[in-house]
């Protein structure tokens, strides 16, 4: 009956883990999927979030007080975001987010931070309907999923002069809004797709749909998805003897790619848009180094978690930790960030879109692609 | 079986030393090995750490179990009482005073629970609903239903759609998705009739599946993975919005301040009385000709067929019915999160309903209220142990298992006596 | 042509791996009456154990392929059976004389343990493997062509060379004698001194054995897994072991390759997006017309 006390160890484990104080006064939520399957970018957000706050604090606060954050997880599902939304802005009287991550999540907490009067500000959640509907307190420091589609339509039609082009994506939010908005676009340059279809997320099996890419003879294959996905499509694809050029979203944006894919081989002149390399700014260079000094790479998200911290506090402190007048703040002003200048448009969406293509090499880094 | 009172130490070592190596192989490589892009990273400490403890805690039960006290406890383990418990025919349960009580306290609740925990609650009375129909097909008519989810689904989907298309509202679908889920529940009831046990399983499971998948790929109409939106439940045509599209909000009708808190008081306050009702009807229908044949079935589906009961009738009212108390609970959780995506009508959520119904004591109504609390609150309350949260609450499931095979509430039925003056 | 020839390979390999996963399912079955959830995890963490096993390999410099291969079949195999060990000694034999149900709610239990405590240990990074055997047979036909990976070629040889060894086990050996006897009556065997406490344990251990296998060709394979894996390919895999006919073995790797094979061509020849619903509507037409599935023995009603 061992198995009693490994539960007893794992509970002690748990009270251990939990245990995290930080005295301070102004509660701000990190929201996004700290477990289940995209816990990893979870960790990646928090990351970001955590040390935004960490120097923020150590400059003196917000308006003179301590950021006290909260971890809130919505495993990226709509039923524990709407439940962990209603708990940041009631229990924890949180008076900004950052977050969430997915979309699907995302879209529905933020009618309840609408509704309490909460700003919120997400790192990562590209689907356009979030802040297409208006909402005064929605905005976010990424860009938006037909900005990316719009990028990767014009490189596929202008700058590959592709004709035969696959659509593939993963039936999520984010993964079908990408393709679809690189799809509409594509069409608009008078291009239309030889394939378009769905795969299942977490399924590693997509020989099926690889011999079709064949069938249909297709040069470019576009996928909107994540990189647990496009790691084993590409590899497939590459084993099947399909040589079609690969283009993928942000989605992929992970040195997990590489391994996923099982060899640096096969992710090279895979493509991507990404925005502008979020390290290579110079306002957030001392970060970064801190970053990598403390053993953590910022890939990813981590640093658009930073700079959503940053754009919540500098509001805040313009407006004496008024978050609706924060949000009317934002619309108005531009926030100095460790990526930039960052300045909002009305619907809470970044003024300049910074997507550009890149290229994975045959040692599995990406480089910005200058054209 | 020996009969020596003292404690066999030699064995218990044995015990210890067998465990800790078992705790070696198991978690050796998977906790101290870190993957680590094709690398690793060693972390001996921990794997030390973690069969240290399994030895020690190893080592303590093998020694409590052959104590006096551990010896008892066994027993009581091994001697778990089966079945129902028949009450005397003039007992009056404990329950005629404490319904009124948690009647009374649950109108009053919302107007003094937080806005958080009143979510929290709504969730659990949709379990609860949800427990409930499923409680029917499992539970009474003892049909392994996997994919219940399905019929959640209809009903939520019904609200959403049906507003989208048909401009109709919460209190026009609520029938209506009832309706609908029934009559699923009856095509899927059809095919199903002939298999038994996990064959039918696995069928019910492929539905639930098929529903979801085919609300992700029909785009045109479901609008796939993006999800749509679902309208709030009005009061006589007053809506619970800060700014009403048409005609006045709730608050400023009555003259309040605006509160985001009274949609859910609302929501809370309707699905309430709905849940009571539902909550009635069921014990209701236990005690009647229907709900006896239930049951009857489940025991011994030859013997009453050979009785001359219509399994097919029987077997369609247990899924219809089930699935329609599914479906108003899919509108319910429509209309408290404003919106649906097919992310919400997983195959976990047909286990965790299942595991509502076999926690709360298969066909034991007030263990099905009781579980469902339990298991759609635990998961908040454990969010205290943030990352290990999840896994605390797999771990809660097997324990509670293992606890209480037989659920939480033994099913009780009123005895019988022939009445004075009735012929012997 | 060639791509017809293409799907049916794609779909004979993703066949072979899920019939081995089915496998688990089926014997568990036949045996106690129990559909094991976990099932899947536990090939979930046979993936991990394999990435495990070749970096240890690795990192102690031995590099020939044979060696890491079979090196790690054998780590792997025996980990994964010790996991089936102690699942089914922690989570189900306490639950042994209950109903089928409870032990069905602690199997969903377990298995969202085993993927929340990989999830903990390893992280919840999506994790890879180095390709280990690169290269491809490549026939040309008309105007296209197939093309055949060893890798592919392998799980093939690897997953029949399983199942025959299984067949062998459960037909000749005494152990396989004792399971048969104890799935056709656990009280009577128990009574002819079998101790089917034992036997069940073993049945789990060979389960997961069979997992194990399936775990390192996928994921030397794919060579992409994370701790969330298990889920769908333990659904499909199930799916398999009805189709053919729950509790016969021979059943379990036809119902596999049947899936296989069926959703290959699905996808491939029409809608990638609607092969999963086609799954289980096969799954649910061939019940209709089976209810015992396609192997299954027909069940006698007992009166």
């Amino acid at each position: 009956m061992s198995n009693t006390v490994v539960r007893k160890t794992l509970i002690a484990l748990a009270v251990a883990g939990a245990a995290f104080t930080a005295q301070a006064d102004v509660v701000i939520g990190v929201a996004g999927p700290h477990t289940g399957a995209y816990a990893a970018f979870g960790e990646q957000l928090w990351r970001g979030a955590e040390k935004a706050a960490m120097d923020i604090n150590a400059k003196g606060g917000i308006n003179g007080e301590m950021i006290k954050l909260v971890k809130a997880d919505d495993a990226c599902e709509p039923k524990q975001a709407v439940s962990i939304a209603n708990r940041l802005v009631d229990s924890d009287e949180a008076v900004a987010v950052v977050g969430h991550f997915c979309s699907s999540s995302s879209i529905p907490a933020s009618t309840i931070y609408e509704e309490a009067g909460v700003l919120m500000v997400t790192p990562a959640s590209t689907n356009p309907a979030l802040t297409e509907r208006g909402l005064p307190n929605v905005f976010r420091v990424c860009g938006r999923d037909d900005q990316q589609g719009d990028v990767a339509a014009s490189y596929i039609v202008g700058d590959l002069g592709a004709k035969r082009v696959a659509i593939l994506h993963d039936k999520d939010t984010y993964g079908k809004g990408l393709a679809d908005a690189m799809k509409d676009t594509m069409n608009a340059y008078g291009v239309e797709e030889v394939l378009y279809e769905g795969l299942t997320r977490g399924e590693k099996d997509f020989n099926a749909v690889v011999t079709k890419i064949r069938s249909v003879d297709a040069d470019v294959v576009y996928f909107g998805g994540l990189h647990s996905e496009a790691g084993p499509l590409v590899r497939q694809m590459r084993e099947q003897g399909l040589t079609a050029t690969f283009i993928s979203g942000d989605g992929i944006v992970s040195d997990e790619f590489v391994s996923v894919a099982g060899s640096p081989e096969y992710v090279d002149g895979v493509l991507m848009t990404f925005g502008a390399d979020p390290t290579s700014y110079a306002a957030g260079k001392v970060v970064v180094d801190e970053f990598r000094a403390s053993g953590i790479e910022p890939e990813g998200y981590v640093m658009y978690s930073y700079t959503a911290m940053q754009v919540v506090a500098a509001a805040l402190d313009a407006t004496e930790l008024d978050p609706i007048a924060a949000s009317d703040w934002l619309h108005e002003n531009s926030i100095e960030t460790v990526m930039g200048t960052k300045k909002f448009d009305d619907k809470g969406d970044l003024t300049i879109s910074d997507y550009v293509m890149y290229e994975w090499d045959d040692k599995g880094n990406y480089t910005m692609l200058n054209n | 079986m020996s009969q020596e009172t003292g404690i066999n130490i030699g064995s218990s070592i044995k015990d210890t030393i067998i465990a800790g190596l078992l705790a070696l192989i198991v978690f050796g490589p998977v906790v101290g090995v870190l993957l680590d892009g094709y690398e690793f990273i060693a972390r001996i400490d921990d794997v030390v750490w973690i069969v240290a403890i399994v030895m020690a805690g190893r080592f303590a039960i093998s020694v409590f179990v052959q104590t006096e006290s551990g010896k008892k406890f066994v027993y009581r383990q091994l001697t778990k009482e089966d079945g129902v418990s028949v009450t005397a025919p003039d007992y009056k349960s404990k329950m005629r005073y404490i319904i009124p009580i948690v009647i009374v306290i649950g109108l009053i609740a919302p107007f003094i629970a937080s806005k958080y925990v009143l979510t929290v609650v709504i969730l659990g009375l949709i379990y609860v609903l949800l427990g409930l129909g499923l409680n029917i097909v499992v539970g009474l008519a003892g049909l392994l239903d996997l994919g219940f989810v399905g019929f959640y689904a209809i009903g939520a989907y019904g609200l959403a759609l049906g507003y989208e298309y048909l401009g109709l509202g919460f209190w026009s679908m609520l029938p209506l998705a009832a309706i609908m889920a029934g009559v699923a529940g009856a095509v899927l009831g059809f095919p199903v009739l002939r298999m038994h046990g996990d064959y039918l399983a696995i069928v019910t499971l492929g539905f639930g599946e098929i529903i979801r998948l085919v609300l992700t790929n029909w785009t045109e109409f479901t609008h796939g993975p993006n999800g749509v939106s679902a309208p709030l439940p009005t009061l006589f045509g007053l809506e619970f919005k800060r700014r009403s599209s048409d005609g006045t909000p709730f608050h400023e009708f009555f003259g309040l301040s605006y509160d985001s808190a009274f949609k859910y008081i609302f929501i809370y306050l309707v699905l309430f009385l709905v849940v009571l009702a539902v909550l009635y009807v069921k014990h209701r229908l236990t005690r009647m000709p229907i709900g006896r044949a239930w049951e009857a079935l489940r025991e011994d589906e030859i013997a009453c067929r050979s009785l001359g009961l219509n399994h097919v009738l029987v077997k369609l009212s247990a899924f219809t019915l089930g699935a329609s108390t599914g479906g108003i609970a899919g509108v319910f959780f429509a209309t408290y999160q404003g919106f649906v995506n097919p992310s919400s009508f997983t195959f976990f959520e047909s286990a965790l309903i299942l595991a509502i119904v076999v926690l709360g004591g298969m066909g034991s109504t007030l263990g099905v209220v009781i579980a469902a609390f339990v298991l759609t609150v635990a998961p908040e309350m454990l969010r205290e142990f943030a990352d290990y949260r999840v896994l605390m609450f797999g771990i809660l499931m097997v324990v509670m298992m293992i606890w209480k095979p037989r659920g939480l509430v033994r099913v009780t039925r009123k005895g019988f006596a022939t009445r004075k003056g009735v012929m012997k | 042509m060639d791509i017809v020839l293409q799907q049916l390979v794609n779909g004979l390999t993703l066949g072979s791996v899920y019939g081995l996963i089915a496998i688990g399912y089926t014997m568990v079955y036949g045996i106690i009456g129990m559909i094991n959830f976990a099932h899947g995890d536990v090939y979930m963490v046979s993936s991990y154990l394999t990435a495990i096993a070749i970096a240890l390999f690795s990192f102690f410099g031995l590099d020939s392929f044979p060696i890491i291969i079979f090196g790690t079949l054998i780590f792997t195999i025996i980990v994964t059976g010790a996991y089936g060990w102690v699942i089914e000694r922690v989570a189900y034999r306490p639950l042994r004389n209950s109903s089928r149900l409870s032990v069905l709610i602690s199997a969903i239990g377990m298995s969202l343990i085993l993927q929340n405590y990989v999830q903990i240990s390893q992280g919840a990074r999506q994790q890879g493997i180095p390709t280990m055997l690169s290269g491809a047979i490549r026939f040309d036909i008309g105007d296209g062509f197939v093309q055949i990976t060893y890798m592919k070629l392998f799980i093939l040889f690897a997953a029949f060379l399983g199942m025959g060894v299984l067949t062998y086990i459960i037909q000749k050996t005494k152990l396989g004698r004792m399971c048969r006897a104890t799935q056709q009556d656990r009280k009577m065997a128990s009574i002819l001194g079998i101790n089917t406490d034992r036997v069940i344990s073993s049945v789990f251990v060979i389960g997961a054995a069979m997992a194990a296998l399936a775990g390192v060709l996928v994921t030397l394979d794919y060579g992409a897994f994370d701790f969330y894996v298990g889920f769908i390919i333990g659904i499909k895999a199930f799916t398999a072991a009805v189709l053919g006919g729950i509790g016969s073995l021979p059943g379990a790797m036809l119902g596999g390759v049947i899936l296989g094979l069926s959703e290959a061509l699905f996808a491939g020849l029409i809608s990638s997006d609607y092969k999963d619903v086609f799954s289980f509507s096969l799954l649910v037409i061939i019940l209709i017309f089976r209810p015992s599935g396609l192997l299954g023995k027909p069940e006698v009603e007992k009166v």
